[in-house]
């Protein structure tokens, strides 16, 4: 409980402390400045986003890597490991290279939106792949042979008895990727060029305050970031209850 | 007849699974699947069922030509040696599945499996969750579950395999008594003889893929059909070119019978009432014969002493296989 504290509470309680410190006025004009504003909405609503990409494309991935067997599905695995190896900044510079101006494939992207989206989607795809992967091993075959002899179709099978074993381990991947979407700094920053209200995101936007001195000011943003993580969890907690007890 | 199998053959790569199976299994009857592992008998019962297809061949089953129906379609109940429990799932919800599936009234789905848990004694546990009861609940659960949907046939997979010796025993005892109450075509799979003679009323022999024979408990004990079936159902001995029971063995201190073979006794153990003897021949044969021990003391047999062996009158005698077990 003492580690536990150490490494989690107590810096926590200081970013709240500090963002409290600067006084309720600070907190108040940071989080509704409308460039900060702006920067949270993006940052909020594109991890989202991606999250539910994920949490549709992760299992499905997930499923490939377990019950197929094809030519070059170990060189898959590796790859599907590369966004958590890889430094941020190297994949932001891959991006870059790859969908900025001069990109070999024609999609120019540097500055826009989808660029953050994309440095969001590539960070955070292992996540669910590799939390739901497990799971998917150890579910026995004799389950869905079972179902199938009482007459489930595969579709039945897979929503009353694959998807509910499955549950807890999406929700927990999708709180990691939202997590990781809203805290993610090095992969975007190169590709999405930072543009207020445009294509800032709130981990640009909290640097920037402490480069000009205003660590209320980042707390007070960081204060909100912990807050909606909280409720996202809490919310993904919920609802893994729900899908579980359906089955 | 309930079920027809004819000319299947099945293979996974290079190992043959199944050589031109043909059996027809009688309605209403618990039949058992007996043979050693590896033998072919759960391929067989996986492909009745539909969880596997067959190469060749055909199955019918109630009259109804299901080799290309899936699993879904033939109506018939499986259960598995692990049990395969819908572990999110209480006891209840897990009977429940098949009629849920088949949208059948809430009010009747809840009667049935009231009726079930009453019949497999688990209806205080029905909102367990599977993980919350022994090994053999969870199989008396799976059976319920399984005969929930009224299955054409009940067909088990080493039901009690992964079961510890006593509630085997006594699980055993109870498909028995289960079966004799509920009257559904029964096939089961076991790799022991002793639980297929107990409990079936047919059993279908079956290793290396060959169905070796078909018969009662009985039948295959006393008339087995070759030296394969013999040694599988009980022990054996062979003596002067024949496979036969060791108790089934005359046993002289001189030679009275017509026949006889002369030996000398190198090992003699005795297990309550009964001895072991093994006899090393003039002929050069290392056979095993079984006498009551009254009958060794009042022979005065003990280990060196020169005995005459006879096969006794009616006993089981198969000719020995060149590749004799």
């Amino acid at each position: 409980m003492i580690w536990f504290s150490a490494l989690v509470l107590i810096p926590l309680a200081a970013v709240v402390v500090t963002a409290i410190d600067g006084g309720w006025d600070v907190f108040w004009t940071t989080i509704t400045n409308g460039q900060t504003a702006a920067a949270i909405k993006l940052t909020v609503f594109t991890a989202a986003g991606v999250t539910a990409v994920n949490v549709v494309m992760g299992p499905l991935i997930a499923w490939v890597l377990v019950r197929d067997r094809f030519w070059g599905k170990s060189v898959l695995e590796v790859l599907i490991d590369i966004p958590f190896a890889l430094p941020t900044i190297v994949a932001g510079l891959v991006l870059l290279s790859l969908y900025g101006t001069d990109s070999p494939i024609g999609i120019d992207i540097a500055n826009q939106r989808p660029a953050v989206f994309l440095a969001f989607l590539f960070v955070t795809l292992p996540f669910v792949v590799r939390m739901v992967q497990p799971v998917l091993e150890e579910l026995e075959l004799d389950v869905e042979e079972a179902a199938a002899s009482l007459g489930a179709s595969r579709f039945t099978t897979f929503r009353r008895i694959i998807l509910p074993s499955l549950t807890p381990a999406i929700t927990a991947g999708a709180a990691l990727s939202f997590a990781r979407g809203v805290s993610e700094y090095g992969s975007l920053v190169l590709l999405s060029g930072n543009l207020p209200f445009k294509t800032e995101v709130t981990s640009v936007r909290i640097l920037s305050s402490i480069e000009n001195d205003n660590v209320a000011g980042a707390a007070a943003v960081a204060t909100v970031l912990l807050a909606i993580s909280l409720a996202v969890i809490v919310v993904l907690d919920l609802i893994q209850r729900r899908v579980a007890a359906r089955g | 007849m309930s079920i027809e199998v004819t000319g299947l053959n099945k293979k996974f790569g290079d190992f043959v699974a199944l050589d031109d199976v043909n059996v027809t299994i009688p309605t209403g009857q618990l039949t058992a699947l007996l043979g050693p592992s590896g033998g072919g008998k759960s391929t067989l019962l996986r492909i009745i069922a539909g969880l596997e297809k067959a190469d060749t061949g055909s199955v019918t089953i109630e009259g109804v030509e299901a080799t290309h129906l899936p699993a879904q379609k033939r109506n018939v109940g499986f259960v598995f040696q692990h049990y395969a429990v819908f572990k999110h799932m209480t006891v209840a919800k897990n009977v429940a599945f098949g009629l849920e599936i088949r949208k059948r009234p809430k009010d009747e789905i809840e009667h049935r499996v009231q009726e079930l848990l009453k019949l497999v004694h688990l209806s205080q546990f029905a909102h367990r969750l599977p993980s919350q009861l022994s090994g053999g609940q969870r199989q008396r659960m799976a059976l319920a579950r399984a005969l929930a949907v009224e299955p054409s046939v009940l067909l088990l997979d080493e039901p009690f395999g992964a079961l510890d010796a006593k509630v085997r025993k006594e699980l055993r005892d109870w498909l028995r008594r289960l079966h004799d109450d509920v009257h559904v075509t029964t096939v089961f799979v076991t790799h022991d003889q002793e639980e297929a003679l107990e409990v079936a009323d047919e059993i279908v022999v079956i290793n290396e893929g060959r169905v070796e024979q078909v018969g009662t408990p009985d039948q295959l004990y006393d008339e087995p059909a070759n030296d394969f079936v013999m040694s599988f159902l009980g022990e054996v001995t062979h003596l002067g070119g024949v496979s036969l029971r060791p108790h089934d063995i005359e046993l002289e201190a001189s030679p009275q019978l017509a026949g006889s073979v002369e030996g000398t006794v190198s090992r003699m153990v005795r297990i309550g009432f009964e001895v072991r003897l093994t006899v090393l021949t003039v002929d050069g044969d290392e056979v095993s014969v079984v006498v009551t021990r009254a009958h060794a003391r009042a022979h005065g047999i003990e280990e060196g002493s020169t005995v005459w062996l006879t096969p006794a009158a009616g006993a089981t005698v198969v000719p020995r296989m060149a590749a004799a077990v």
